[in-house]
């Protein structure tokens, strides 16, 4: 049997869920003779091809991860949200009270320790959106494995059910938000 | 109460006319998730997580909140319905800024834990990411409007179990937010700490500064008290991690004494002041250093041997074991010099209860339930919002709820007072006019067939003018005679009174508070606010002086040598530790260091109410024990134990 293709991004995070993954122990062997991973952090390969599974950590801040998502989305057949940031925002969102310009102004002129700050404009410096969105506000999420970050057993879970043929709703007793 | 029959989940379920149809499925097993319902409380249906199917209703309701009929079908469990909870659930969620990773409550959050339950991986809705302040201007209480559901269950307990209903609804729909007073900052309004809006809380929108980040209850042992401090005697619920109280809630609010205050709540919490460890004696070269139980209790058993007259003080503070054998220790030394520091209210009090009616003594005092039951309150020379926050809920409740009335005298505002029927102000001193006056007043008012049957108690004011009194005081007549017209139907009145009067030492005042408590009740209620957390089985023990204080003239008394058993009593250190002049040889059993300990030759040290077993006294007369919530330093000795091996050393 031909392997599972799978594609993993890492938009606006930590890069927790990820480690939250290698987390997994001894299954990532079982998992690599199942399943081939294509761009990914992981591997370090650019661009997309198309891939069975796409599995999106992060929650999408600004023009360049949106334009990856939806790349994303359009490479694979299921998408996965992956972690907090991902499925509902997460420490991400932190900053969708204020407003754009009142973030940007904190970021690189208000804070303690920049002096003579200014906000960069550059070509190639992607714009902010206006807020932070979860994955499901920008495309369409299949399935979802929340936490700050994830279980390595609710990874497990979520992957190991993909592989059956089965999308996967993490079980209450493995489901955490921190 | 006829009972009624319920068909829930096909099951057949009995209930009581007037039950809520949660309370049925409560009471026969069956659960419901709910959020704004907590018990004790009013039911408002504010969160929707407890909607049920009932047939013939045409949407689905809330249980907490629908009256249970006889004969009415319900469903709890059907697909549609944990449907719409999971709905309800993400817009929760999507309203406010519900972020776990970063919230103090996490892992110990009700609406955390229903999300789990209900699988709630995702919200479908567009987030508000409302710009939501916190408010950390209180020093204990954090309000962080961002984490709120606007269940309301700060809102009613605030109002229904403290009285005090500083918080409430500000603005209106979707700006609607918590706030307190009219819309002042927490730390700046009226709030009296009593920790009560976060014990509620379901989220992480109240919490506590001191406990936060500092153990979840999972984390946590917890211990089941009792608050030893003020003398109400509430039941306190302990949390404990690595040895450390991190939080302290009410096992059961909405029962009686089970109510806290920010004294019970965080006073525990922090480590008051310097703790001493080992017993200490005094050198050659005069300073207290560090010495072995042994060395301590032989230089004591030396000293009192040879000692002529030997003087004792006991904190009511102490537990009752510890006064008990404190009491021993005296007879053992055959001292005569016996009180406590609280002597001189015990002796008013009684001495005033003497006057009144020659005997029933401390008895005759009203429990604090009756606050709750009475009909009317005077709160006379008393600021328990201070002294006995408890008994101020109770005031504030038994005013709001059962329309007490309330009369206030107090020539200085205090939270009563904006709720008080009437508050006179007479200028300090000058008790006995207005006490007098007030009951004149009464007597006045009285129905012909009452004012003779309490005629007794009324030929004390007979003689008073209420005019010249109110031109005496400075006060205007109509409130005197307003008072006494809201008190003079009374059936259950209260009368509550605390160092204002006691400080007078004037039992002639007593007895006629008592005189006038018993014109507004079918029997005197009066409640005296005492000192300390054990002042009343202090007395209870007769280790009051009978003749006068022994504090106040041990220079006089003739006694050279002096033990003082001050347990974890901060008050009033430094008037004790001028008395203690005169005296050749001190021995202070302290749990800290205090001017009091500075002039000691020896001291012993002692535990705290937090780390040891043992009874307590309320101010109304009931005994309630104290567990051990944290284990003390090995290395000290039990109260009770240490003055028992006091008492073994001596040669007599």
């Amino acid at each position: 049997m031909a392997k599972v293709k799978v594609a993993t991004v890492w938009l606006e995070s930590c890069a927790g869920c990820h480690m939250s993954f290698l987390d997994v122990d001894e299954f990532i062997i079982d998992l690599s003779k199942l399943v081939e991973f294509r761009r990914s952090p992981i591997t370090d390969i650019k661009g997309f091809d198309d891939v069975t599974v796409g599995i999106v950590e992060g929650s999408v801040g600004n023009e360049e991860e949106k334009e990856v998502i939806e790349e994303l989305r359009h490479h694979c057949k299921i998408l996965m949200a992956l972690g907090d940031c991902a499925c509902f925002g997460g420490v991400c969102a932190m900053r969708n009270t204020l407003d754009k310009e009142a973030v940007l102004k904190r970021a690189y002129i208000d804070t303690p320790s920049t002096y003579k700050g200014k906000i960069p404009v550059a070509p190639g410096v992607p714009e902010l959106l206006d807020k932070v969105y979860p994955a499901n506000q920008i495309v369409k999420v299949d399935c979802y494995v929340p936490g700050c970050p994830p279980e390595p057993e609710a990874i497990k879970y979520g992957l190991t059910e993909l592989l059956a043929g089965r999308i996967p709703v993490v079980p209450s007793n493995i489901m955490r938000f921190d | 109460m006829s009972e009624i029959t319920l068909t829930i989940n096909g099951k057949q379920c009995k209930g009581t006319q007037g039950d809520t149809v949660l309370e049925v499925c409560l009471a026969n097993g069956i659960e419901v998730p709910t959020l704004c319902h907590y018990k004790g409380l009013l039911d408002i249906a504010a969160c929707r997580m407890c909607l049920v199917e009932v047939e013939k209703e045409r949407k689905p309701v809330p249980a907490c909140a629908y009256p249970a009929r006889d004969g009415i079908v319900v469903t709890t469990n059907s697909e549609k319905i944990e449907k719409y909870r999971r709905l309800v659930l993400e817009l929760l969620f999507t309203e406010r800024n519900h972020l776990c990773a970063y919230c103090v409550a996490s892992g110990d959050c009700e609406l955390q834990s229903l999300a789990y339950r209900y699988q709630m991986d995702n919200a479908r809705y567009q987030y508000a990411w409302p710009n939501q302040t916190t408010d950390s201007s209180h020093p204990n209480i954090v309000m962080d409007h961002n984490r709120c559901i606007l269940c309301g269950r700060c809102i009613r307990t605030c109002d229904e179990i403290t009285g005090a209903h500083v918080l409430d609804f500000g603005k209106r729909g979707w700006k609607t937010n918590v706030c307190a007073d009219i819309n002042q900052p927490l730390g700046e309004s009226s709030c009296i700490s009593c920790g009560g809006c976060f014990q509620a809380c379901p989220t992480g929108a109240i919490f506590s500064k001191i406990s936060a980040y500092r153990g979840k209850p999972s984390e946590c042992t917890s211990v089941e008290s009792t608050c030893a401090i003020c003398g109400i005697g509430c039941d306190i619920h302990g949390l404990v991690k690595n040895n450390r109280v991190v939080r302290i809630d009410s096992p059961d609010m909405t029962k009686p004494r089970g109510l806290l205050c920010e004294i019970g709540r965080f006073e525990p919490l922090y480590e008051a002041a310097d703790r001493i460890t080992t017993p200490l004696k005094r050198n050659n070269k005069g300073q207290l250093v560090n010495c072995s139980y042994e060395e301590a209790f032989e230089a004591i058993a030396k000293k009192f041997g040879t000692s002529d007259g030997i003087a004792g003080l006991a904190s009511g503070k102490a537990s009752t074991e510890a006064l008990k054998a404190f009491a021993d220790l005296m007879e053992k030394l055959g001292s005569k010099l016996v009180d406590t520091l609280d002597g001189d209210d015990c002796r008013t009090i009684t001495q005033g209860i003497a006057k009144f009616d020659g005997k029933s003594g401390l008895d005759i005092e009203a429990k604090l339930e009756d606050i709750l039951a009475a009909d009317s309150i005077v709160v006379i020379g008393a600021h328990p919002t201070k002294t006995h926050p408890v008994i101020a809920s109770y005031v504030m409740r038994a005013a709001a709820k059962n329309k007490a009335n309330l009369v206030v005298i107090d020539p200085l505002r205090n939270p009563f007072t904006f709720r008080a029927s009437v508050w006179l102000k007479p200028p300090e001193g000058k008790k006995e006019i207005i006490i007098g006056a007030l009951g004149k007043s009464i007597v006045d008012h009285l129905p012909a067939k009452t004012a003779t049957a309490s005629n007794k108690y009324a030929a004390t004011f007979k003689d008073i003018d209420v005019k010249k009194a109110g031109k005496d005081l400075g006060i205007d007549v109509h409130d005197i005679v307003k008072a006494g017209e809201v008190l003079a139907g009374s059936k259950n009145g209260v009368i509550i009174y605390g160092s204002g009067i006691l400080q007078y030492k004037d039992a002639e005042l007593v007895a006629t508070i008592l005189n006038l408590a018993a014109l507004i009740g079918d029997k005197p209620r009066v409640i005296s606010l005492k000192r300390y957390g054990n002042s009343r089985g202090a007395w209870d023990l007769g280790l009051v002086n009978a003749k006068g204080s022994v504090a106040a003239d041990l220079a006089k008394c003739k006694a050279s040598s002096l033990y003082t058993l001050l347990a974890d009593d901060l008050t009033n250190s430094q008037e004790l530790a001028d008395s203690m002049k005169g005296v050749e040889f001190a021995v202070v059993q302290a749990s800290y260091r205090s001017p009091v300990t500075e002039k000691a030759d020896v001291v012993l040290p002692s535990l705290l109410w937090t780390e040891s077993k043992g009874n307590y006294t309320s101010i109304d007369g009931i005994s309630k024990k104290t567990v051990p919530m944290v284990k003390a330093n090995a290395a000290i000795k039990a109260d009770a134990d240490t003055l028992k091996e006091v008492a073994k050393h001596l040669k007599k």
